[in-house]
């Protein structure tokens, strides 16, 4: 896929993304009810379970590219995963800053070491770590197969997030969507939830492309200045 | 034929506008935590409107806050672009 095809298309997600943020700040504040017990605050609901869904997805993604890189050596991939795990910290952030927020309201506290706070604290720091062991060898080659690993064992924490409140005795609440007997909630607050969904998922997608296709032209201008070329406005080999 | 990055992009990178984003942002999110905190006194109030006005701030620093993470992860994209694309486009 060519460079002009990529960046087009994060050009159309990222209308579209912005699209559905608008659509969805608008349910969430002027459209959905409030929840009947956990009121205003809940409505931070509409941008943490989504960005958790989406840093999830973007991990997984960082974990498949570097998995088929560590088999392959394909240099787009290890660029395809780096941009994936910018925007999974980017999410994840997100997420655990969100989430106190809430929590403080909610449960009367900021923090809980609690299963799933823990397990998604650590998915952070994992990825996190994954730049700083890119980064933290002499040759750039070992570090990139150093930080496939680590994106890989990071990817192993998602599922185990997923099922630490159905295993432990918890603070945090237990899914009300993802749940084998369908989602548990009000048709308009999941229809909420979906739109804003869609918006980050856009959004991320969006990013990682352009990312990815910064990651290209980066390499571009690597080989031609290692070829003497770079500067001179000449598009090289 | 050799290309001489260091003083064209030096000089670029002096005149970069990000810190001054970077930095609005910054001051943003610290405005933002601390409506939050100084609101926490508002728990010893029973009224419901001063309750309210404290849930509202969370919701707002929340939103707020996760705009500025990905504002500013696309300025840092469009930075790396910025600056390849002038590699790849020559120096002055």
């Amino acid at each position: 896929m060519s460079l002009a095809k990529i960046r087009a298309g994060s050009l159309v997600l990222g209308v579209i993304g912005v699209g559905l943020t608008l659509l969805f700040h608008w349910q969430v504040f002027f459209w959905v009810p409030t929840e009947a017990s956990l009121g205003i605050v809940q409505r931070i609901f509409y941008i943490h379970v989504p960005a958790a869904w989406v840093g999830f997805l973007a991990f997984g993604i960082v974990a498949l590219c570097s998995a088929i890189y560590l088999w392959l050596g394909e240099e787009k991939l290890d660029q395809a995963a780096r941009a994936a795990a910018e925007g999974g910290v980017i999410f994840t952030t997100i997420v655990l800053i969100s989430g106190p927020l809430w929590a403080r309201i909610s449960w009367g506290t900021w923090w809980t070491w609690e299963a799933r706070l823990t397990l998604t604290l650590l998915l952070w720091f994992i990825y996190v770590g994954y730049f700083m062991v890119r980064n933290a060898t002499d040759s750039p080659e070992r570090g990139k197969k150093f930080a496939a690993v680590v994106g890989i064992v990071g990817a192993l924490n998602i599922p185990l997030i997923h099922v630490s409140v159905l295993w432990f005795r918890s603070l945090h609440p237990q899914p009300v969507v993802a749940r084998v007997d369908g989602p548990q909630l009000d048709p308009a607050m999941l229809t909420v939830l979906l739109t804003a969904l869609g918006a980050w998922t856009a959004l991320f997608f969006s990013l990682f492309l352009l990312r990815y296709a910064t990651a290209q032209l980066e390499a571009r201008a690597d080989r031609l200045q290692a070829a003497g070329y770079a500067g001179q406005g000449l598009s090289g080999p | 034929m050799t290309f001489d990055r260091s003083a064209s992009i030096r000089e670029r990178g002096a005149r970069s506008l990000l810190p001054v984003p970077v930095a609005m942002a910054a001051l943003g999110a610290l405005l933002i935590v601390a409506g939050v905190l100084l609101s926490e006194p508002a728990m010893a109030q029973t009224t419901d409107q001063a309750r309210q006005m404290r849930h509202f701030w969370h919701v707002f620093a929340a939103y707020a806050i996760a705009w500025i993470l990905l504002f500013g992860w696309v300025v840092s994209i469009l930075k790396r672009l910025r600056r390849v694309e002038e590699r790849l486009g020559g120096g002055e």
